[in-house]
């Protein structure tokens, strides 16, 4: 048993023309259990940006809310959004911290720059290990080969929201379906500087 | 005879008087004035700046960026009268204090715990160490589900205390009495005892600013020295926004007040 295996899950993020779109299950389990189907993995943290947080469940939470009141403080102090980029900083940095009894996650940072409005998109390991700017896709969570390979034979770049969202949402069902402790349906969202459209998904219930 | 109790703050003197916490809450009396007003959909705070130089370089990120109200949280913001660096030092105490509640319990902290905070660590300074007391008074407003809109008060000794309406800084006994007879009398309406919305509280302000606030010239000249401020409840029923009004605002309310006072001057 490995912890990152403890309780399952699967996220994927991709880019498209001027938008960006993140994806990820729903399952809650415990090792084989699962106990419930409405638990999304990715966070609304500001207007534009959306982090998903795969791996064990109590630290998907706790990094949501650390992540949260790191965000909050921004505001406050610099009257402003965090970029993706400085976000994508903190996380790792937070990550870094705990560097000798880490949180067991693996994040994914989507959004547009809150100025441009380019599409940006970020993974790193669980101690902070940066995957510089992806120009492309990323995945995290149990099924990543999967969803690697999903994405190599499905993404073509500047699709457009609906595009992307149709991308997202195949790659997803099809790599959860080959992992037993990832789906029970997804949830997607695709973030334009227009604003954000979320979509939950009806995949295999098993 | 007071002297020889004066220049320490842990020192209580023969007449059981703090001298240093008295003479902190002197400095505020040479503050730029704020008042504060609790209306019946939201809660109203004006204050006069100081600080106005042409010279002054501006926030190029923030239109808004102010020197008199500070935004803690979703849900609560500050006004301050008094020594600034002292400000900024306790509104970034009261800001990690907020995040911190929120962090632990999910929920926006309730605004007389974040008051509480904040002036039992200025309580502090009144009673250990060799070090003076913080030369600022707040006024916070705030929002929580359990008491609605608040507005509290707080001093450099570090004692609080909640208002319908209330006045800090340079002449505030002024502000006070204005207060007083004016916030219980629902003008519009023609009521007795009814409180004022955030639209006729706003005027009221200005209407209390203008008497503690010397200078003359028209509504341009204030406006440039008023800053208002309001907190009202977003169309969710859940969420606050905090708003400080343009100028164009400002002088529109400054000139309705000024017309007002003609008007009822000729009757």
């Amino acid at each position: 048993m490995s912890i990152t295996s403890y309780n399952g899950g699967a996220v994927v993020a991709m880019a498209g023309k001027d938008c960006v779109g993140i994806a990820s299950d729903l399952r809650f389990g415990i090792q084989r259990q699962t106990l419930a189907t409405d638990f999304s993995k990715v966070f609304c943290l500001a207007p534009k940006i959306y982090v998903g947080l795969a791996g064990l469940a109590t630290d998907v939470q706790t990094l949501r809310n650390l992540l949260e009141f790191r965000m909050n403080l921004y505001k406050l102090k610099e009257e402003r959004d965090m970029s993706p980029k400085v976000l994508t900083s903190v996380l790792s940095n937070l990550l870094y911290e705990k560097r000798f009894g880490p949180y067991f996650v693996e994040p994914i940072v989507a959004g547009l720059d809150e100025t441009t409005n380019q599409p940006f998109l970020s993974s790193m390991d669980l101690i902070g290990a940066v995957e510089t700017e992806s120009k492309e896709f990323v995945v995290s969570g149990t099924c990543t080969g999967n969803l690697l390979g999903m994405c190599e034979s499905l993404y073509r770049p500047n699709q457009s929201p609906d595009e992307l969202l149709e991308t997202l949402a195949q790659t997803l069902l099809a790599a959860v379906d080959r992992d037993s402790i990832s789906g029970w349906g997804g949830v997607v969202h695709i973030i334009t500087k227009d604003g954000v459209t979320t979509k939950e998904l009806k995949g295999r219930q098993d | 005879m007071a002297r020889r109790y004066d220049s320490s703050t842990t020192t209580f003197s023969p007449e059981g008087r703090l001298h240093q916490v008295e003479y902190a809450i002197e400095a505020i009396n040479n503050a730029g004035t704020c008042v504060g007003i609790l209306a019946s959909n939201g809660i109203v705070m004006a204050s006069e700046k100081r600080i106005s130089s042409g010279l002054l370089a501006p926030s190029t990120i923030n239109k808004n960026s102010s020197e008199k109200t500070y935004p803690l949280a979703a849900h609560l913001a500050a006004n301050v009268a008094g020594l600034t660096a002292d400000a900024n030092l306790l509104m970034e105490h009261a800001r990690l204090r907020a995040g911190r509640y929120r962090y632990q319990y999910q929920q926006d902290i309730p605004v007389e715990h974040l008051v509480e905070f904040v002036c039992d660590y200025k309580q502090h300074y009144t009673q250990f160490g060799g070090m003076r007391p913080f030369g600022v008074a707040f006024l916070f407003a705030g929002y929580d589900k359990l008491h609605g809109f608040q507005l509290y008060q707080s001093d450099p000794s570090g004692n609080y205390s909640g208002w319908k309406a209330t006045v800090i800084g340079a002449n505030n006994q002024a502000g006070k009495s204005i207060l007083k007879t004016e916030y219980l009398k629902e003008e519009a309406g023609g009521e007795e005892g009814s409180i004022p919305n955030v639209e006729q509280a706003l005027k009221l302000a200005v209407k209390v600013l203008q008497k503690t606030m010397d200078g003359t010239g028209g509504a341009s000249a204030a406006s440039e020295k008023m800053e208002l401020f309001t907190m009202t409840m977003n169309d969710d029923g859940e969420t606050v926004k905090h708003q400080i009004l343009t100028k164009e605002k400002t002088e529109e309310i400054i000139t309705a007040v000024e017309q007002e006072t003609a008007d009822s001057g000729d009757s």
